[in-house]
Formats: C-alpha cells, structure tokens, sequence
C-alpha cells in the first residue's frame, strides 16, 4: 500500500512569480517579483510609451518654435525630447563604443547630438524620436517571440511524483529523476517524463506532441512521451529519459534552435548598416581632417571643414532608411489587424512573399479538428429493423453523455441535433484504457452494454464474429475514418467517425494554386488513409503521413532551405515546423499557444480564407519598401553630398533629408487601403 | 539584459566558507541590496512623496532667504523661486526613480546570482536550507522531508531562497515610475503651500513658518510609516531645518 507524505509546507500563490518568465523575457519590470501586483503595470512597454511622449513634446516644441516669444519654451521642450529619447540612445551608443562597436545607433546618436552643435537641434530631436519607436517596436516584437519558449515551458511539469523503493511516494524536481526511477502519473495530470509503463492501464491525450485529439489506450510495456494527459486510470512509468531529454524538451529545443536559424530580412539590414555607420563615421572624419588641405577652407567656423562634415554626418543619418521599412511594414500590419490577421513583426510580409510553397497541417487547418459522426453499422448481421440502429444511438448517447474525449463530442453532439433519447444506466463504469460500461434499463429487462475500444469487445467474441468484425473495422479505416465499438447485449455495432474538412478549403487551395502558383503540400501524423482521404477531398497533390514533430520540422527545413516556405499549422506538435518555416501562418482559434507564440502570423478567426489576400498585401508590401528604400537612398545623397561640398546651405540640406523622410512616410501609408 | 553566469568557479559558491558563514553573508547582501533610498526603512510612493515635500520645502526656504535681497521687486522673487522650483520637482522625480530602478538593478542581480546557484549547486542549496530549517527547529526525518519537498519545486525554491537565505521580501516595491509620481506631488504641494502663503503675504516670516510646518508634518509622516516616536521625529527634523536656515541666514551677508 502507498502512503503519501503530508508536510505543510506553504505552496507559492497564484499570484506568485513566475520567475522563469522574469528571466526568459529579459528582466522586464512589469515581470519583476519584487515590484507589487498593482504597480507592475507602470512598466509594460516603458520605451514605447517614453518614445510616444517624446515624439508628442517634439511636435509641441516645433510648434512654438514658430512662436519668437514661445522660444523658450520651445527650446526646454526639445531638451525634454533629448532626455526622453536621447539618453537611452546615448547610453547604449557609448556601452556599444566601449565594446569597439560602431552601428546604427552610434551614427544616429552622434548625428543627433552633433546637432545640436550646428544649431539644428529640432532635426536631432526627430532622429532620435525616429530611432526611439523604431527600437522600442523591435523590443515589442522580441518580447513576444520569446514568449513561445515560456509557454512551453509552462506546458511540461517541473515536478513528477516519485514511487520510493518502500513505496511511499514523494514530489521531486525532474531535474532530480534518474533514468529508470519510478513515477505515478494520477488521472487528470500531465506525464512530466517520459516513461515505460510498468504498473496500470489508462488513455492518454497526445495532442501536445502528435496534433492528434484522440484518446489513445497505454499499458504495461508501452512508452509514454512527457507533455501526454494522463485522461482516466493510474499509471506508474519507468523512467527512460533524464528532464534534459525528455519529448517536450526536444520539442522546446526544436523551437528554439528553429527561431535562431530563420533566416530575416532584418539580419541582413542589421549588416548593412553596421557596414554604413562605420563608413558614413570614418568619412565625415575623414573630410573634416583632410578638406583643408585640398580647398581654401579652416578647420573652425561656419565654413569651416568640421563644420561641413558634421553637417554630412547629419544629413547622411538614415533618418529615412529608419522610416522607410518600418512604416510599410506597420502600415500593411495595421491593414492586416483590421482584417483579423495578426503578425509579430512587418518583415513577416517580406518572407511571405518569397513563398513558393505552402505547407498545411491537416487537423485543425485543413478540417475543423473536431470529429463529426459519420454512422453505425450492425456486425454480423446483413438485414437488420432501423430499431436496432436507434436503439444502439440511444445506448451511446446515454453511456457517452458525461464523457469529454472528441468521440464522446461528436456522439452527444449527432444525439443531440437527431433529438435521440436517453436510457437509464445503473452501474455505470470506467474501464481504464478501454472505454465505458453499464447496465442498460431497457423495458424488456436490462442489459449489459459498453461502448469504446473494439479490442476490449474481440478478446471475447467467437471466433467467426471475430473475423466479421476485423474485416469491416480494416474497411473503415481504409477509408480513413475512425471507429468506436459499442456492445449492447449480444449485438455488437460499430460507430464511425471522421474529421471534418472546412467547407471554404477546396476554394482556397483552387486558388492558391491558380492565382499564386504555389506548389501545396499537406503534412501531417495522422495515418496514411485518413491523410490521402482528406488530400483528395480539398484538391491536394502531395501529402506526407504518420509525421512526428520532428519528421514535420525535417521536411518543412528541406523545403525551406531549397526555397521558401509558408507553414500553415495549428497543434503544438507544428510549433517547431512553423518556427523553422520561412513563415508560420497558424489559426488563433484553434491553435494551441506555443504554436500561436512559434508562428509569424495569426489568423484570428482562423479565416484561413484570407490567405491569398495576404499573399497579394505581401508583394505590395515589398513593392513598397524596395520603394521606400529607393527613395530614402536618394534623398540621403541629395542631402548629403551637396552639404559636404559647401555647395548648399545647412538648412537647405535639412530641407532635402526630411522631404525625403515625409515622402518616404507618405508613399508607406499607401498599403492601409485594404 | 544578458544572463551570464554570476561565478567564475563551476563548483563551489561558498568560496571556503562553510553553509551557515555563507547564509549569514549572503541575507547582509541582501539587506544592501534591498536598503530603501529615501532615508527611511519604508519604501514606496507615500515616502517618497514625504521626503520630497520636506525637502522641497526646505530648499526653497533656503533660495528664497538667499534671492530676496537680490530681486529687484517681490514678483521677480516669487517668479525666481517658481521656476526654481519646477527645475527642483523635475530633479526630485527623477531622482526617485532613478534610485527605485537601482535598487531593482541589484535585487534582480541577487536574484539571479540565487538561480544560478539554484542550478548548478544543488547539493550547496541543500545544505544552505538545512541549516536555515534546522535553526526554525526542525530536525531528523522531518527536517530531510522539508528539504525534499522544497528542493521539488525550482520556483518556490527559488522564492523560498530569496526570503529566507537573502531576507528579501517578494511583491515589496513599488515600481519606480510609481515611486517617481509620489515624489513630483509631495514637491509639488510643498512649493504649492509655501508660495501660496509668501505670496499672499509677502512675510519671509510665514514662509519660515510654513517651512516648518511641511518639515515637521512630513517628520511626522515618515515616523509613523517607519513605525517609530513621533514627537522625536517631529523635533528633530524642525530642528535640523531651523540649523540650516539659521546658517544661510546668518552667513550671507559675509562676503569674501
């Protein structure tokens, strides 16, 4: 007999910190255990809300710039800017300089203050504004990527509960567990390692690891992965992975090292401007040493060389170039939101554009992944009264009505829509890992009934029965659909069940093929009937079956490193396929959270109609940007080189490098049309 | 923020101590880490709101004495000390927050240092929380099962470290900005009363009284949070303000 050690020990609230959280997001103050519950709001999205209040002050000081008696007030604004939006710039610049970094922020902070020696300090002030949304924007989007980690991680257990070798049974950290200590998995919990039963029998869920929403029997000698639900019965595994290696772990490794190698626009340009800043620094160096030797210029003074390349510096910072991706891609995201599509960052449409193929997980995205009833066959029998049939409904309405498993669902919800009745069943119960049985009250006397797995009903039916069954079960699932058995008295039915396709699907794939031309291909774990009955029915060509998470990741990486790949998917065995795709699409509604967190794009209503509008609001998006680029690029040369060669005013240089940002603005907030 | 490990040394974070040496050294860092920055051992929005007025008020005492005989009329003076006093509210904002954020800089360092210890030296955590339970009076089985229950579970742990090795208090502090608006309102009512008062008086005399008055109030109101004497806190804080003035006062018209 077990006992179970009682010790009071005060468990953390719900409230408590989620420390894990604190340290995967980065140490943010809205996460901090030390701060209190109620102030913890005061830091969400800090930069951001410091950005907005700088860029508000900005526009005030230049207000009352054009105001002589308001210059003051004016000036004491702008310095309010500087110091909202200045001195992080300027903090990290010069930690970044101390690590022999030039980049970006180091050119546009030195531009930004340099500035303020020419006299142009409202231009400096709008660099750094700029800057400032720009970088608290990315912030935003990297917080949420990392969220995809701690959800995860809140999925596996950190504890499990160990079976000492005297049987008393005590929790443990999984860090703890050695390979081949024994664990208890209660009803209802989920397995925190993974394990070979050696003790009970029960159902399990494994929707988190194979996509797939069935019940599914375990018993002594089979293996369970960690991050399963244990559904009914007790189970005591063998421990055969340390926590490190657990499935789940995998999967959360999968995800991570997925994330890390997806390759993005924003790298490249990253690059880019490291390369930029450096040269564009070194240049206006370069020119303030080296011009008064070449020209009949000083050092000092309005006209002098330092004077010029400091105004090349201002007018060579890519105040443009920092507005010209951002606003495309914020504007088109805004168009999208309105439209029920969200996205963790505007570059999403980039990728998405360089699709050539798209990949769909079937349950889910490709059906609604719930099962509907399909029909109940009589076995053994040719010619039977329809009585049978409603009898046999009714009997599996009854025994089904409490139960929670998508095959209860789908036979309460067909019972309910044909208005069958109930009968009265006494002693009912659980069959751990088999299904459920009771004593039926029918008025001609009662009977014993049960409904669930078929092999709990052919271990004991004769042998030619036997055979009947086996012969009509092989033709069902042929046909890729799944059964239930139901035993009422000596009469033995089988119930059939099937995944039911989104009515808007085949039009979808019609025209991603046709308009797009997109090569599809459907990859899933269900099995190969099922997969090729479905790939048929919404107009697929390719498909792959019985696909673990890391049988999806492998294809969807062959796929991605040839060419690019959009990943449709929904369960958390896609989480890892849609991180590694050049872009995760997966559905809000259905979708489980690590792969809404793994994915690049959600659509909210699972309006998966919406995907070859996207498609077209993508390659505007690029058009856009290569643009916006241009643009940014010709306004900066423009500014720039006139500047330094003393043939153009400061302010008229100023005059060319902002047209250039408003045009820049402007031609963006084209993509809001819908 | 990067996470890099706090030791150097992959074994041990005792450095040749033994448990007890280390839990004892490790709550004084603690109560370093956690020292509240406005003067008082009660942190929060309220306090800082009460050290701001009480210094605001004091401050602006000390500017009024030292311009009134330099203003060329009494409106100039009040409009000196104004905007004097709005560059002073801004300083003590900030100040306050800025020194909340510091201190949640060196809790989350401990915290940090706590977890990584956590991780790594497991059986050092152990017996750091033997020796902490063993001292509540637990002792034999009892003891070894309190420490398997806790060693169970990472987060709780990790929390139960934090309060009873480091004595930090979880859900304590209130967030800087919060902190920050605490102290821009008590300087702001300070300012509010002490020139509502001079200006429609014009007698430094009031303003000294006022001074005294917001001093000896906000004494009073850092003593009760800090839960100690009032009558002492109210003297001392009058008295320490009178002590100043008296100097300004006294001194300014020496010159060199």
């Amino acid at each position: 007999m077990m006992t179970t050690k009682e010790i009071a020990i005060p468990l953390t609230s719900p409230e408590s910190p989620l420390f894990e959280d604190f340290f995967d997001l980065g140490q943010p103050d809205s996460k901090s255990p030390f701060i209190t519950l109620q102030s913890r709001g005061w830091g969400i999205d800090l930069p951001l809300r410091a950005a907005l209040v700088a860029a508000f002050l900005l526009a005030l000081s230049f207000a009352f710039s054009f105001f002589p008696a308001y210059l003051a007030l004016s000036n004491l604004l702008l310095v309010m800017v500087y110091f909202l939006a200045g001195t992080p710039s300027l903090i990290e610049s010069i930690e970044e300089l101390s690590q022999f970094e030039i980049n970006i922020d180091v050119l546009m902070t030195l531009a930004a203050f340099s500035s303020v020696l020419l006299g142009s300090g409202m231009e400096g002030g709008l660099l750094l504004v700029l800057f400032s949304v720009s970088g608290s924007m990315e912030d935003y989007v990297s917080a949420k990527a990392k969220n995809s980690i701690s959800s995860l991680h809140k999925l596996s257990p950190s504890r499990a509960c160990v079976v000492e070798s005297d049987g008393t049974l005590i929790e443990r950290s999984v860090k703890d567990i050695a390979i081949d200590t024994r664990i208890l998995i209660k009803s209802g919990q989920v397995v925190p390692l993974d394990g070979l039963v050696v003790d009970g029998i029960s159902t399990v869920n494994l929707v988190h690891i194979t996509g797939e929403n069935l019940p599914v029997t375990k018993k002594i000698g089979d293996t369970v992965p960690a991050g399963a639900r244990n559904l009914e019965g007790t189970l005591t595994l063998s421990v055969t992975h340390l926590s490190s290696d657990s499935t789940l772990a995998r999967i959360i490794d999968l995800v991570t090292q997925a994330q890390e190698a997806r390759p993005t626009l924003q790298r490249w340009f990253d690059r880019l401007s490291e390369g930029y800043a450096i040269a564009i620094i070194l240049f206006a160096f370069l020119c303030a040493l080296v011009i008064p030797f070449f020209q009949d210029v000083p050092y000092l003074g309005h006209e002098g060389s330092i004077y010029r390349a400091l105004a090349f510096l201002i007018a060579a910072s890519p105040c443009a170039l920092v507005i010209a991706i951002p606003i495309a891609y914020l504007s088109a995201v805004s168009v999208c939101a309105r439209q029920g599509i969200l996205m963790k960052g505007g570059i999403t449409l980039d990728a998405l554009a360089s699709c050539t193929v798209m990949a769909f997980d079937k349950t889910g995205t490709l059906t609604t992944g719930e099962l509907g009833f399909e029909g109940i066959e009589l076995i053994g029998r040719d010619i039977y009264a329809p009585e049978h049939l409603k009898r046999a409904l009714e009997v599996a309405y009854s025994l089904e009505k409490n139960a929670q498993h998508p095959i209860a669902k789908a036979v309460i919800d067909y019972a309910q829509r044909q208005n069958v009745s109930t009968i009265a069943i006494e002693g009912f119960s659980a069959i751990p890992g088999y299904g459920l049985k009771g004593t039926a009250r029918f008025p001609e006397g009662p009977q014993q009934v049960f409904i669930g797995h078929p092999e709990y009903i052919l271990s004991e039916m004769a042998e030619d029965a036997r055979t009947a069954a086996l012969s009509q079960i092989g033709l069902i699932q042929e046909r890729g659909e799944l059964i239930a058995a139901l035993l009422v008295g000596k009469q033995f039915f089988l119930l059939r069940f099937r995944d039911t396709v989104r009515p808007e699907v085949p039009g979808i794939i019609k025209e991603l093929k046709k308009e797009h031309k997109l090569r599809l291909v459907m990859l899933t774990g269900d099995y190969e009937n099922s997969a090729r009955k479905i790939a048929a029915e919404v107009g697929l060509d390719d498909y792959y079956a019985n696909l673990r998470p890391v049988d999806k990741l492998a294809h969807v990486s062959y796929i991605a490193a040839e060419e690019g790949l959009a990943m449709v998917g929904d369960g958390i065995n896609d989480a890892p396929a849609l991180a590694r795709a050049t872009v995760g699409i997966c559905m809000g509604k259905v979708g489980s959270t690590a792969a809404i967190d793994a994915a690049d794009v959600i659509l909210l209503h699972d309006n998966i109609d919406l995907l070859g509008w996207l498609l077209k609001k993508a390659h505007a998006t690029q058009r856009i940007v290569k643009q916006n680029l241009l643009l940014a690029g010709l306004a900066m040369i423009l500014a720039s080189v006139p500047a330094l060669a003393g043939w153009i005013p400061l302010w008229l240089a100023v005059v060319f490098h902002e047209g250039g940002t408003v045009l820049v603005g402007l031609n963006g907030l084209r993509l809001l049309k819908k | 923020m990067s996470h890099s490990h706090p030791h150097s040394h992959p074994h041990s974070h005792f450095h040749g101590k033994n448990a007890i040496e280390h839990v004892a050294e490790a709550q004084a860092e603690g109560i370093i880490s956690s020292v509240e920055v406005h003067g008082t051992e009660v942190p929060g929005h309220i306090t800082a709101a009460a050290d701001a007025a009480r210094d605001t008020a004091l401050v602006l005492l000390l500017v009024g004495t030292l311009l009134s005989p330099l203003a060329p009329t009494f409106l100039s003076l009040i409009h000196g000390l104004i905007v004097f006093a709005v560059g002073w509210i801004l300083w003590k904002s900030g100040r306050s927050a800025w020194l909340g954020w510091s201190r949640l800089e060196r809790l989350h360092r401990v915290l940090e240092q706590e977890k990584w210890e956590i991780e790594h030296h497991r059986e050092q955590e152990r017996e750091e929380l033997k020796v902490l339970y063993a001292a509540k009076g637990f002792e034999g089985r009892l003891l070894e099962d309190v420490l398997d229950v806790l060693m169970a579970d990472g987060d709780r742990l990790l929390k139960v470290m934090v309060e009873e090795e480091l004595g930090l208090s979880l859900h304590s502090q209130e967030h800087p900005l919060k902190q920050s608006l605490g102290a821009f309102f008590g300087s702001c009512l300070a300012v509010f009363l002490l020139l509502i008062a001079f200006y429609f008086t014009a007698s430094i005399g009031v303003l000294v009284t006022m001074t005294f008055l917001v001093m000896g109030c906000c004494g009073m109101l850092l003593a009760y949070k800090a839960q100690n004497r009032l009558i002492p806190a109210i003297i001392w804080n009058v008295a320490m303000g009178m002590l100043s003035y008296a100097v300004v006062y006294f001194l300014m018209g020496y010159e060199s």
